[in-house]
């Protein structure tokens, strides 16, 4: 029985529950639904939720849990000299796993009962995986075969255990469901907590992963942190990671870089969206409206590698036709923090514009009136009552961005070059936080390296600073929501 | 209105005596307003007269608000309304090409039915109009006009230690008479009020039916009320509105003592509306 059918089963299961259970409350009040405590579904809700949830819960539980157990017990055959290392067994278990499913399908295909497993010999079980085509190691060695078999037989008593378990708990979870159904059972109030709990239990799960992300961020940097001295990485002014060991690694350049780029992202994207905001809001016919906005919001769901693309062949040759060596001279090489920074500019551009046209449009028709009222002009109302009641939302629209640029990685991979350098000059190559990250975890380097881990460290970092300006933002949009309810 | 089911219940004009007859400032000739498809005003006539109070009564959505709207163009900022007709402002066509409904709502000032301070400081509010239309020559000038306007607001005493707190943290009948401390500190020629008093004290109320009262002597005021004593208290003219119709105007004792139209009888013994 599969996994898909299994649930199947218990949807069945706890669908009968409620039917089953709805009827018996119905029955017992004589079918008059007003001597029910509780609208006859919610007591079939109040079965279904008992025979569903607990089976299914054992059921993921289960499943999570049983590929550990199993490992464990197959892994117990794999002992000597080949297998002294934690690296060396889970090499060889993954080799288990792949045996065992080459049988699988020789027994699957007919090739092979599984009766006639045990007393197989080596060569002949290499033999029959080598007529299937099944690309196994050409021999097996004795312990991995062993080992395979002890995980196949583990799998599947794993298997029927979890099949009856969860079927006896969805079908005892319904007989209860059922026994305890009665016209004055308070369903609706228990419905109620148990829907309370589900969706208390999925807020957990995602709050639960992000922490977990968080906390594999933080041990590897701490891990970082014993192999490199932690005032280096924070004041160092220079980044030259060389795998053969003694890399200087400081984040400054990179911080810099970052910081550069987004500067001047925020210069273009800024004026242009917020103005285009204004425009859309206050000035254009609500016809022109109703389609320029959506359409600036299907930009913002452009992949910011087109984005990148534009900059590589596009922006950075343009540029560099008027400011490079064939111009001014200022500009040596395509890729630039000017390059970057335009088309990052240009991607925020919507995003600015959409977010600042919403938070414009919540500032009261009132607030307009009031100021028309006594004859001011439409400009003055924008820039005397408008812009500074929706000031907030703004400010906290820009921070979005600002953090959105931070964050940003394939723009400056493909325009702002790779060099790690503190300059001024906008034409100039330089890198960012994010690249970098990219660029140290593609490598070959050893992954307990100090030049692989300072990855770590890099995001951890860029974690704490995006995470710092969402929360400012954040806080200045729900002080601004405030204001007018 | 259960309180006042009979007309001899409301005291009568007497304290506003009426002047010989005065110019007249705002012309209106068959003056319809649409909303898309509903007709909010219908072939409205009146003649509102400079120095007077000119009271617009009626029941809730008789067009009222839209009326007194048409007076300073402020429908112009709703998309869907249309009016047609001619309004004249001292003879001339407020809807001509030519007139700027800026420099229009300059000289015709409003004060909204509900309270709309600016999310600025209360000396803000006030010097908004004289700011952008240039009315003071420096700061202290300024000052005397906010000061001036506050206290004909009714508002300097409970507002002169906190010029620089919000406008929109002061309650709802002090935000009131902000707004009109805010209109009179413009100095427009014509002032509208959509219900100015709803949201005030009694208090409150009769100081600004007192400033009402004061405006007469140089501009021409119109006010919506739903308070029948009100009206009678503090206008000379009254205009009865219903179903976007307007039924009756004329002197406001007369309106109050002897209506023509039983529809406005029936108002105003409490019968409808
Ligand atoms: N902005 C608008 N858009 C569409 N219809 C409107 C708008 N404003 C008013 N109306 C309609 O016009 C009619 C008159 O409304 P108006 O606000 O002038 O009434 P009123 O006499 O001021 O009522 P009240 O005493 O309740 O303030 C109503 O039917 C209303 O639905
Ligand atoms: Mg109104």
């Amino acid at each position: 029985m599969s996994f898909g059918t299994l649930i199947l089963a218990v949807i069945v299961i706890a669908a009968g529950a409620f039917f089953l259970s709805r009827r018996k409350v119905l029955g017992l009040a004589d079918g008059d639904r007003r001597r029910l405590h509780s609208l006859p579904h919610y007591h079939g809700m109040h079965a279904l939720l008992l025979a569903a949830v607990p089976a299914l819960l054992l059921l993921f539980a289960w499943s999570v849990l049983q590929p550990v157990v199993v490992d464990r017990t197959a892994v117990s055959h794999l002992s000597g000299e080949n297998y002294d290392t934690s690296g060396e067994r889970s090499l060889a278990m993954s080799e288990v796993r792949r045996v065992a499913d080459a049988i699988d399908g020789l027994i699957k295909g007919g090739k092979l009962n599984s009766d006639d497993l045990d007393g197989l010999s080596i060569d002949d079980l290499g033999r029959r995986l080598e007529e299937t085509g099944i690309p196994v190691l050409a021999d097996v060695p004795p312990q991995i075969l062993d080992s395979a078999r002890t995980y196949r037989s583990a799998s599947a008593a794993g298997d029927l255990i979890k099949i009856g378990l969860v079927l006896l708990l969805a079908l005892a979870g319904a007989a209860y469901g059922y026994s305890v159904a009665h016209p004055d059972l308070r369903a609706r109030n228990r419905t109620e907590m148990g829907v309370r709990a589900l969706l208390v239990a999925a807020a957990c799960v995602a709050i639960l992963t992000t922490f977990g992300i968080v906390l594999s961020l933080l041990f590897n940097t701490i891990e970082f942190f014993r192999i490199y001295p932690a005032h280096e990485f924070f004041l160092n002014l220079t980044w030259s990671p060389s795998f053969g060991g003694g890399s200087d690694l400081g984040i400054i350049p990179l911080l810099w870089g970052t910081l550069y780029i987004s500067f001047i992202a925020l210069l273009v994207a800024v004026p242009l969206g917020l103005f285009s905001a204004i425009y859309l809001a206050e000035y254009a016919h609500p016809k022109f409206r109703s389609v320029a906005k959506p359409l600036l919001e299907v930009l913002t769901g452009i992949p910011t590698i087109v984005y990148g693309l534009f900059a590589l062949l596009i922006v950075g040759p343009a540029l560099s036709s008027v400011y490079g060596r064939g111009g001014l001279g200022w500009m040596p090489s395509d890729t630039a923090v000017i390059t970057a920074g335009l088309v990052m500019g240009i991607m925020l551009i919507p995003f600015v514009s959409s977010l600042s046209d919403d938070v414009i449009n919540a500032v009261p028709q009132s607030m307009r009136d009031g100021s028309y009222g006594l004859g001011a002009t439409k400009s003055e109302t924008v820039r005397k009552v408008i812009v500074p009641a929706a000031l907030p939302g703004i400010v906290g629209a820009i921070l979005l961005a600002a953090s959105r640029a931070i964050g940003e990685t394939m723009i400056v991979v493909l325009g702002a070059g790779a060099a790690a350098r503190m300059s001024l000059n906008p034409f100039e190559a330089m890198t960012t936080v994010t690249a970098k990250i990219v660029s140290q975890l593609t490598g070959d380097a050893d992954f307990a390296s100090p030049e692989a881990l300072v990855a770590f460290a890099l995001g951890m970092t860029l974690f704490v600073v995006t995470l710092g300006l969402n929360i400012v933002a954040l806080a200045i949009v729900r002080r601004y929501r405030e204001q007018y309810e | 209105m259960d309180a006042m089911a009979h007309t001899d219940q409301i005291s009568m004009p007497g304290s506003a005596p009426l002047t010989e007859a005065n110019e007249v400032k705002i012309a209106a000739r068959g003056v319809d307003v649409f909303y898309g498809k509903n007709h909010a005003i219908k072939n409205v006539d009146v003649d509102i007269e400079d120095k007077t109070v000119t009271a617009f009564i009626g029941p809730s959505g008789c067009g009222k608000s839209t009326f007194l709207r048409c007076l300073n163009r402020m429908n112009d900022t709703i998309d869907i309304a249309r009016v047609e007709g001619d309004i004249l402002l001292d003879g001339e066509d407020i809807y001509d090409k030519r007139v700027d409904p800026v420099q229009l709502r300059a000289r015709v000032g409003m004060v909204f039915q509900k309270p709309n301070p600016f999310p600025k400081s209360i000396y803000d509010n006030v010097a908004y109009g004289p700011r952008i239309h240039g009315l003071t020559r420096n700061k202290a000038e300024l000052d005397d006009i906010v000061e001036a306007s506050l206290r004909r607001a009714a508002l300097w005493d409970e507002a002169k230690d906190r010029l620089k707190e919000s406008g929109t943290g002061m309650s709802g009948g002090q935000q009131q008479r902000l707004c009109i401390a805010r209109a009179v500190a413009t100095q427009p020629e014509v002032l509208l009020m959509d219900e100015p008093c709803s949201a005030l004290d009694p208090i409150a109320t009769a100081q600004i039916e007192e400033l009402i009262d004061e405006l007469r002597q140089n501009f021409c005021v119109v006010i919506v009320t739903h308070s029948m004593q009100q009206a009678a208290r503090v206008s000379q003219k009254t205009a009865f509105f219903h179903l976007g119709e307007m039924v009756e105007y004329g002197d406001t004792e007369k309106i109050f003592n002897s209506p023509e139209d039983k529809r406005t009888e029936s108002y105003i013994t409490g019968r409808i509306g």
